[in-house]
């Protein structure tokens, strides 16, 4: 095996064949068994349902720009947000930056050909089209009204909605989940590249180490749950009847304890972005690598422990709300160090202000936002009176949208010219990211003061001392769906008249800048070699910075 | 209600521990500024200090420090502990309820509230309470989980079904409180809201007693008779006649089923309201279901008042309370008679003027 | 696990993502252990149902366990561990590339997985007839009019069985229990000795129409019952349904034996599906006893 030679960033100007030239029929694709092929698929269905989930975000904020319930009947409130709530969360949230970015990037920054499992990967796609078919189904049959968390009794013996349908599509896309997760985990242990070490890995990787432990170990937790909820509703057993001696506290204790660690399946990949975002444009190791790596395996942990937190005035005991609660407080301090780290891998660093760095930025700081409010609510004596209301919805987007999305936006943004091979108008993104960070805000921060002021959620018509709040929330949202629906119009247009990417416009050391821009089938020409560290951005890792200065141009940054 | 005159930004506090739970809401606010404001300033501080000067510089590789990464896990630690403990703190008051106190029972079910106090009053949608007094909630629910939130006391619980979960408040300034269902429980749900309302000590009594309009006994007998505890529909007349007509009863002569004959005095009508069964009036089937715990006595006091004033007689006789009430009647019984003598043609036209027939089940 | 040290990196089998087959076989051995560690979570939510409502409810899981057939259960307990010795056996004549036994040692595995599922239905279908199914309509129904003359059966009742459930008829095929023996003994030990432990706060509760004279009331403790029924269903079905699962791998893994797809140089897929194998067969291990063998002391108490 040869060293991988010093990389200019020069457009890849011969025309070879790369992954999305070499073959180019329907069945090429459908059929692929390679890992970047099947990353653009799921990026087009996710893009989909994100755009679906957003269609209903949209609605609920226009419903609520007025006290009474007069848009939609409340019937058709209760279904638009819970579907808002099971398409964001289990067909976007969940997959978006593992199933695409990961899918893609894994092996490249590894140094591999392809996943361990490339057959596994396919299954997992078409596991994960199955089951959003199902789900769409039962959304265009009438839709669920039981609120994405599906909780019995309601679920299992109330609802008239289309419980099983859907129920069976989430339960079917777990097993999509799980398969990716299984992937990752094997290839990051037995595919590294020679010399690539545990410690020389991106962070980007170990967040994804972190993540799918969870994936894999917390997702049958939920499939269970929904298949006992399904059993339930259809042959009344009583296993959460209490007319028959079930236990309704026993659905919430099986459904939380997927569906917490899931919120970190959300957002431990958004942390990986971040890492490489913040390291890669200021030019510097993340500060205390070992300290974020090993943090992200702490969250994936511990996030097993804190269910709990979601189930304080649901009736459990007064002692297990002090355990969850002091385990909340625990997990929250991983968080915080990353937080700490990322900021002082700006102190000394090298700059740049390119989009994807603005979304790093933007991450932190709503990220911090998220996660404070988090402890909010993980105050025992506070949450009684929170919990349940918009603080809890304000605390959720925060970390959601603020974290996740940004961090998935941030991600697509910054690996783009890599996937596409083309440069996207940074004037656009930058337009772009500016919306979405204002809208976010205003949609978001008043919220929090509608939560202590004691908004329940799920509410369609509210006490009219409140709509002044929730218009400025509307309006904040107007600004939002603009700022989130304008990259799918640039970055389309890039891929048709973009500016040539070359192989490594930022002169950026990961392995995945070391091949050509998109790259070939088989990710390296020459499958390199690692003798340098993580986020090395001397010559020691083989860049050649004289040449780059003096050849070529960076895409230039419109400010 | 709202005027529109102003924006809420933070709720009023109205229960004992609504104060100790904004207290840790602004420490958490403190604590987030706390770390916010650093952690933001350096970023900007940073991005500007350390804007790239030269593209594709290579800065020095700094790779961490086990100091930094001690202070800024310790220190994090320990504050989110003092939180922990705050919010402990806060939440074995919110969730100990006291020895003593009032006990209410609440039932949720799609869509309302049902409340019960121990006098026997019965409130949908509303709870009515006095100041400075511990209240403690006994709650379950019907059908689907449902959640008791009332955001100015800065309590909730779930109620679940097949079991009971409790609450308790003192609230401390009269007023009125919204009240809300905090658990997705289907179609209105948002629906399932009410009010508390927080009254003195006096107020709440005479409301306890019924007498929150300054009724005459009469009209409130005549209330609880046609409406509140729904007698009229047996003994109103019309079709759904089963119960024996009232008008013109008292101090007659009644046959009971087995003989006897009684007298229907004032007794007799407290009797038959807490007793039915065992005076049974001839011709009539035992189906008038007891009302005992359900009227105080200031309200059995109004009905005898109000059935006496449907006889023409009843200006007459001397009817007073026919036992001592805890609280006290304004009314003198001169007043009561008059009033009931100038009402007595009012309550003749209600009734149904046929002759009671025994009916039948 | 067995390791390779001779270079494989053109055998036929090897994949074309992977370098050697080293690594091939490290990558899917890691992913079957992986699999199975999230089939554990899987099963895991079902336990945690059974650990909760056992301990809310013990009497009624023992009376219910007394009804299940022990012998049968341990029946399928043997065979399954003999199974996984002819699965063990397979991998041992893969490594040995003996290919004639290898395709004896599956086959006789899948016999075995067989005649697991045979008993299975055997006991699936005594529940069917004796109304223990726990969904109504589920079960054998029993017309009005009819009294089911045991034409068929034992006369004697076997200890612990159901034989009074035949006279009850049952014509919506609902969900039927008849005997109340054991928990009125125990209640009458608790009311004998109110301080002693033989009910459950939960039980002193839920069986009782009157939890103050503890007086049983027999469709609630039937509720209880039922399920326990529901779990044991539940807990045996899935199980069933991988078992039957591990049949179609078998029937895939021996078609490729007989065609000598396997030998000493390459037999992971034999190892990973005998861990497969195993993996089924530890799970019945932990439910036959969790199910079957509980509450067998009372049928001695009750001089059964």
């Amino acid at each position: 095996m040869e060293t991988a030679a010093a990389i200019h960033t020069g457009s890849n100007s011969s025309p070879k064949l790369n992954y999305l030239t070499n073959g180019s029929t329907l069945r090429s694709w459908l059929l692929t068994k390679d890992h970047k092929r099947i990353a653009i698929m799921y990026l087009i269905t996710v893009s989909v349902f994100f755009l679906m989930g957003g269609l209903y975000a949209a609605t609920i904020r226009l419903e609520l720009l007025t006290p009474a319930s007069d848009l939609l009947q409340t019937a058709t409130y209760n279904k638009v947000f819970t579907q808002h709530g099971i398409l964001m969360i289990f067909f976007f949230l969940i997959p978006s930056i593992p199933a695409i970015l990961g899918n893609f990037l894994l092996p490249l920054m590894i140094g591999a050909k392809d996943l361990a499992l490339p057959r596994i990967n396919l299954l997992s796609l078409y596991i994960y089209w199955i089951a959003g078919i199902l789900a769409l189904i039962g959304l265009m049959e009438g839709g669920v009204d039981t609120g994405w968390t599906f909780y019995a009794p309601y679920s299992t013996t109330f609802s008239n909605s289309y419980v099983m349908l859907v129920g069976l599509g989430i339960f079917i896309n777990g097993f999509s989940s799980i398969l990716t997760g299984l992937n990752f985990i094997v290839t990051i242990h037995t595919m590294r590249a020679p010399g690539m070490t545990w410690f020389r890995l991106p962070l980007f990787v170990w967040a994804h180490y972190a993540v799918s432990l969870v994936m894999v170990l917390g997702t049958p937790v939920v499939a269970i749950t929904i298949l006992l909820m399904a059993v339930e509703r259809v042959a009344h057993v009583g296993i959460f009847d209490p007319a028959i001696g079930g236990d309704p506290i026993l659905y919430q204790h099986l459904f939380w304890f997927y569906s917490h660690p899931a919120v970190y399946i959300m957002v431990l990949p958004g942390m990986g972005v971040v890492s490489e975002l913040i390291a890669n444009f200021s030019r510097k190791r993340i500060f205390g690598y070992e300290f974020v790596a090993f943090s992200s395996i702490a969250i994936a942990v511990f996030g097993f422990l804190v269910w709990g937190h979601h189930m304080f005035v649901s009736g459990q005991s007064v002692y297990a709300g002090l355990v969850f609660s002091f385990l909340t407080m625990v997990v929250a301090v991983p968080s915080a160090i990353k937080m700490f780290n990322w900021t002082a891998t700006l102190y000394k660093g090298s700059i740049s202000f390119d989009t994807p760095m603005l979304y790093g930025l933007a991450f932190m700081g709503l990220f911090l936002i998220g996660g404070l409010t988090g402890l909010f609510l993980g105050a025992i004596g506070l949450t009684v009176h929170l919990t349940d209301t918009y603080f809890v919805v304000a605390h959720f987007h925060y970390v959601m949208v603020g974290g996740q999305v940004i961090a998935y936006l941030g991600g697509i943004h910054y690996w783009w010219p890599k996937i596409t091979g083309k440069m996207y108008s940074e004037f656009w993104s930058k337009v772009s990211a500016m919306l979405v960070f204002v809208g976010f805000n205003l949609t978001f921060f008043p919220q929090f003061i509608l939560g202590y002021l004691g908004m329940p959620r799920r509410y369609a018509a509210y006490p009219e001392e409140l709509q002044v709040l929730n218009i400025f929330s509307t309006a904040g949202a107007s600004v939002l769906g603009v700022g989130l629906v304008m990259p799918v119009g640039y970055l389309i247009h890039s891929l048709f008249f973009g500016k040539e990417a070359g192989d490594n416009p930022w002169l950026l050391p990961g392995l995945e800048w070391r091949t050509s821009s998109p790259p070939p089938t088989e990710n390296f020409e020459v499958m390199p070699v690692v003798t340098w560290e993580a986020y090395d951005f001397g010559e020691e890792s083989g860049l050649d910075i004289e040449g780059a200065r003096q050849g070529e141009t960076r895409p230039a940054t419109v400010v | 209600m709202y005027d529109g005159s102003y924006i809420p930004i933070f709720p009023e506090g109205a229960s004992t521990f609504a104060g100790h739970v904004d207290l840790l809401y602004a420490y958490l606010i403190v604590v987030s500024v706390v770390f916010t404001i650093p952690i933001v300033m350096a970023i900007f501080a940073f991005s500007v200090m350390y804007r790239e000067k030269e593209k594709f510089a290579t800065p020095e590789e700094i790779h961490g420090s086990m100091v930094l990464e001690t202070v800024w896990s310790f220190i994090p630690f320990v504050v989110s502990m003092t939180i922990f403990i705050g919010g402990a703190l806060v939440y074995f008051e919110q969730y100990t309820p006291p020895e003593d106190g009032m006990e209410v029972y609440v039932v949720g079910k799609q869509w309302m509230w049902k409340i019960q106090h121990p006098t026997g009053q019965r409130e949908i949608n509303e709870l009515h309470v006095p100041v400075n007094t511990n209240v403690k909630l006994t709650m379950t629910t019907e059908d689907v989980l449902h959640s008791f939130y009332v955001p100015a006391f800065r309590t909730k619980a779930d109620v679940v079904p097949g079991r009971y979960t409790y609450l308790w408040f003192n609230a401390t300034t009269p007023g009125k409180y919204h009240l809300f269902c905090a658990e997705y429980c289907g179609l209105n749900h948002s629906g399932m809201i009410g009010w508390v309302y927080v009254m003195s000590q006096e107020e709440y009594a005479a409301w306890l007693s019924g007498n929150t309009s300054g009724q005459t006994p009469v009209e409130m007998g005549k209330d609880l008779f046609e409406t509140k505890l729904g007698c009229a529909s047996c003994h109103a007349g019309g079709p759904a006649q089963r119960g024996a007509k009232l008008e013109g009863i008292f101090n007659t002569d009644v046959k009971l089923v087995g003989g006897a004959t009684v007298k229907a005095d004032e007794n007799y009508i407290r009797n038959s309201i807490l007793n039915p069964a065992s005076q049974v009036v001839e011709g009539f089937q035992p189906i008038m279901p007891t009302f005992k715990g359900q009227v105080t006595e200031e309200q059995l006091n109004a009905l005898v008042a109000y059935i006496k004033s449907l006889s023409p007689s009843a200006a007459a006789s001397t009817g007073s309370s026919t036992a001592a009430s805890n609280m006290a009647a304004d009314k003198p019984a001169a007043n009561t008679a008059a009033n009931s003598a100038a009402k007595t043609p009012a309550a003749n036209t209600s009734a149904n003027k046929q002759p009671a027939k025994a009916t039948k089940q | 696990m067995s390791t390779h040290t001779h270079d494989h990196s053109h055998h036929r089998g090897l994949q074309h993502q992977f370098d050697n087959m080293g690594q091939q076989e490290e990558s899917v051995s890691i992913g079957m252990w992986l699999f199975l560690a999230q089939e554990i979570m899987f099963f895991g939510g079902m336990f945690t149902a059974y650990l909760v409502y056992r301990s809310r409810f013990p009497m009624a899981f023992a009376a219910g366990s007394n009804h299940l057939d022990v012998v049968m259960g341990f029946v399928n307990t043997l065979v399954l561990i003999v199974s996984s010795l002819t699965m063990a056996l397979t991998v041992y004549y893969a490594q040995k590339s003996n290919r004639t036994m290898q395709v004896v040692m599956i086959v006789l595995t899948m016999i075995f997985g067989a005649t697991f599922l045979g008993v299975k239905a055997v006991e699936y279908t005594d529940k069917y007839n004796h109304g223990l199914v726990p969904v109504s309509g589920l079960n054998k129904r029993i017309p009005a009019d009819e009294h089911a003359a045991p034409g068929g059966h034992d006369a004697k009742p076997e200890p612990g069985s159901p034989a009074v459930a035949e006279e009850h008829s049952n014509p919506r095929g609902e969900f039927q229990w008849h005997e109340y023996e054991i928990i009125e003994h125990t209640i009458a030990k608790q009311k004998a000795d109110p301080n002693g432990h033989y009910l459950t706060a939960a039980e002193k509760v839920g069986y009782m129409s009157d939890p103050a004279t503890l007086t049983l009331d027999k469709d609630k403790f039937r509720d209880k019952v039922r399920i326990f029924y529901f779990i044991y269903f539940m807990m045996t079905g899935l199980h069933a349904l991988h078992m039957i699962i591990g049949l179609g791998l078998m029937l895939w893994l021996g078609w490729k034996a007989f065609k000598g797809t396997f030998n000493a140089d390459y037999y992971m897929p034999v190892e990973m599906s005998g861990l497969y194998w195993h993996f089924v067969d530890i799970v019945w291990i932990f439910l036959f006893p969790l199910l079957y063998l509980l509450g067998r002391h009372f049928l001695h108490e009750l001089g059964k």
